[in-house]
């Protein structure tokens, strides 16, 4: 940490973990419910219990977004925030927010769109929050007159994220036309614009990790960018099958969702060629792992596994099954979860008043290897019951629900990987708030920072 | 490739990216209202589809495929079910499903009648989409759409429906043993190991009249009782059904079975006509 305003960061972090945490408690819920009979079915019934976990992934990320821009920015621009007090009002809003849609849910208060459930006076508040934030981070990139590739990648990316999400606040009455648009939002973030804030992340943990060139690093995040959008754009035609849309979406979703893996496999030539250069040096052994493993895991997850069932004559079998799942849960972790994680384990050391090269817990270290092989549990469970749904009920024709009874097995797989994953995530919680110590106000390198801020 | 370059492909392929898309999402909308029968769309889908959103179906639910993997997709429910049908299941889904036999239940809405004559009317526009073909077979809520598939569910294997010789027929020639279904299927041009038995009594008259036939029957019937007890006396020529002028059929059919089985069997293929 070199700039007081950096530290904003850190009540950001806390609150996009207890959100994580809670993410995971209605998750195993949702697992359970899969192995029936169910005790909450007139309570808490099963739609509930999902929706609050997809949104809840979504509100943690956004919010570590957030506070990983927070402390990049003016590390990157090398000045403070413009406004620390507009960022806590910000923080206080979106969390309201967040808390509100959560228990609006559980009292049946709800837009019912698949991850945009959020009823609309919220959407409003997430549209004014982003706002609020977006005037931050450019009122404080202007003050500093210093705007590198890797910020402008993630500000682009945070602000294309605003952007997209104004599509989700019309309604249509055709229901084609309201997926057609849904996906405006819920695709080109996933595999968009979030892949500019996962590249501008990852390029950043590895500049500051191993100390490669930055010029080098840069010129290929451009790159990756440039790929994304070539694939992600047209690639949203994967999600315009059998909706009722005209049938070119078919080849073009094909051609180039095919392409979308090179993204990722971009992604992780990056590290390595970082690792290459470098070594494994950094003595943040910890934030290392996570930035790897995020690079590796989005290839796996998002790349390779969106890739299995993204050929139409394939999806024609597989759409709508456990398949999506599959992919959806290790592609969220790798690509998202993971570098938001990493970017806490890179910063919490500086927030909380150490030096930047001295942390490496086992909690930590514990937590990475219990998630890790948790989802990669999950996502064979998913796996195994989603090939099996779509053979039993998809090409053989037997009914749904005695498919469902077939897959029990996977589902109680499901919960185990699912209990081992939470383990994970509990361990990074107690090692975030009980062995980092508190954060504090005065950055590591006082003088520096004063050196190189043109406020004083 | 320098940084210059690299920012001049970025922005490029951006650029051209997002004008194909939006040009064929300019195309998609000329096409919505004739694919999706947009003229459909009255005050009651609308008010349905309220409804879908309001009660949060889709996060148990998929239509068109997407959702949520819980229960069901409902694409072509109406087309499956019915309006009468589905008025009362969404009145109480517990008369029609329970959790102790299927794993899972729906809860009770606690709609209007006009709520759901709605959501009906929503879901019977949905059916009515053109989705290229999409599901490629249908795709039931229970059951099963393969003979001997729910076999494998822990259901007990079909018995005879009545005492009638064809019906016990059927069941003998589907029963292992003697396990005739294992190697003839009954659908036309589905040759397993053995020919297809469809059109059976007309191929067994061809086969008599024929100049080759050299068995002693004089009519279908005897045909295919000769040709189970003694499959030897007249052999089909093919790969997987004869070697050495000696057919592949068990030869023994005439000790393992009782007589009155032989002819149930033998009336029941008569039917295939």
């Amino acid at each position: 940490m070199r700039f007081r305003s950096q530290r904003v960061a850190y009540p950001y972090f806390a609150v996009a973990l207890l959100l994580f945490g809670l993410q995971m408690v209605f998750g195993l819920l949702a697992a359970a419910k899969y192995l029936g009979p169910d005790p909450l079915l007139n309570v808490l019934p099963f739609d509930v219990v999902k929706a609050i976990h997809t949104n809840l992934l979504l509100v943690w990320l956004l919010t570590g977004f957030m506070g990983a821009a927070y402390y990049l920015v003016p590390e990157e621009s090398r000045v403070e925030l413009h406004s620390v007090r507009l960022a806590y009002v910000q923080l206080g809003i979106w969390t309201a927010m967040g808390v509100t849609a959560v228990v609006g849910y559980v009292f049946r208060w709800t837009a019912g769109n698949k991850l945009l459930e959020q009823p609309f006076p919220l959407k409003l508040v997430i549209v004014i929050v982003m706002l609020m934030f977006l005037y931050n981070l450019g009122m404080t990139i202007r003050a500093a007159g210093r705007f590198t590739t890797t910020e402008g990648v993630l500000v682009g990316g945070l602000a294309c994220t605003a952007l997209l999400y104004l599509p989700a606040l019309f309604e249509f009455d055709n229901y084609t036309v309201a997926v057609f648009y849904r996906w405006w939002t819920v695709h080109l973030w996933v595999e968009g614009v979030w892949e500019m804030i996962q590249g501008a992340l990852l390029a950043f943990l590895l500049i500051r990790l191993s100390g490669v060139d930055r010029e080098v690093l840069e010129k290929w995040l451009y790159v990756i960018v440039g790929l994304t959008f070539i694939s992600g754009v047209l690639g949203t035609a994967h999600h315009y099958y059998w909706i009722g849309v005209p049938r070119y979406w078919l080849p073009i979703g094909g051609f180039f969702s095919a392409l979308e893996p090179l993204v990722f496999l971009g992604m992780a030539m990056y590290a390595y060629y970082a690792i290459r250069r470098s070594g494994l040096a950094h003595p943040n052994r910890m934030a290392l792992h996570w930035t790897i493993g995020s690079a590796i895991f989005s290839a796996l997850g998002a790349g390779l596994l969106g890739l299995a069932h993204t050929w139409p004559a394939v999806n024609k079998w597989t759409h709508g099954t456990l398949i999506t799942p599959m992919h959806g849960h290790m592609a969220f972790f790798g690509a998202y979860v993971m570098i938001v994680l990493g970017m806490i384990t890179y910063a919490l050391p500086g927030l909380t008043g150490r030096s930047e090269d001295s942390r490496e817990t086992a909690a930590n270290f514990w937590s990475f290897w219990l998630q890790i092989s948790g989802m990669f549990g999950m996502t064979m469970a998913f796996a195994a019951a989603g090939i099996t749904q779509t053979y039993l009920e998809r090409i053989l024709g037997i009914g749904y629900l005695d498919t469902q009874l077939k897959l029990q097995v996977h589902f109680l797989m499901l919960v185990v990987a699912g209990i081992l994953f939470t383990a994970g995530v509990a361990l990074f919680l107690w090692d975030f708030f009980f062995l980092a110590g508190r954060p504090v106000a005065v950055p590591e390198r006082e003088g520096l920072a004063a050196a190189r801020s043109p406020a004083v | 490739m320098t940084k210059r370059a690299a920012r001049l492909f970025f922005f490029l392929s951006t650029l051209a990216s997002a004008l194909i898309f939006t040009v064929l999402t300019i195309d998609s909308h000329r096409q919505f209202p004739k694919l999706t029968n947009a003229a459909a769309i009255d005050e009651h889908v609308i008010a349905g589809k309220h409804v879908w959103h309001r009660e949060n179906c889709t996060n148990c639910h998929t239509l068109l495929g997407e959702g949520a993997y819980y229960a069901p997709d409902l694409t072509k429910i109406t087309a499956q079910r019915g309006a009468p049908y589905l008025r009362e299941f969404l009145k109480d889904p517990s008369k029609f499903y329970s959790e102790a036999r299927d794993g899972r239940l729906m809860p009770t809405l606690k709609l209007t009648d006009q709520e759901i004559d709605d959501v009906i009317a929503f879901l019977g526009w949905i059916s009515r989409i053109d989705t290229q073909g999409w599901p490629p077979r249908p795709i039931l809520v229970r059951g099963s759409a393969v003979p001997g598939a729910a076999t494998a569910l822990g259901v007990p294997a079909p018995q005879a429906a009545s005492q009638d010789p064809i019906e016990l027929g059927r069941a003998a020639y589907n029963a292992t043993p003697p396990g005739c279904a294992a190697c003839h299927s009954v659908a036309p041009g589905v040759n397993i190991v053995g020919p297809t038995l469809a059109g059976l009594p007309a191929t067994a008259a061809a086969r008599i009249a024929s100049p080759d036939y050299k068995g002693k029957a004089k009519d279908a019937a005897g045909y295919i009782r000769e040709s189970i007890v003694e499959p030897n006396a007249h052999v089909l020529t093919g790969p997987t059904y004869a070697a050495g002028g000696r057919s592949l059929m068990p030869g023994d059919y005439g000790e393992t079975l009782k007589p009155e089985q032989i002819e149930q069997i033998v009336a029941y293929l008569l039917t295939l006509r």
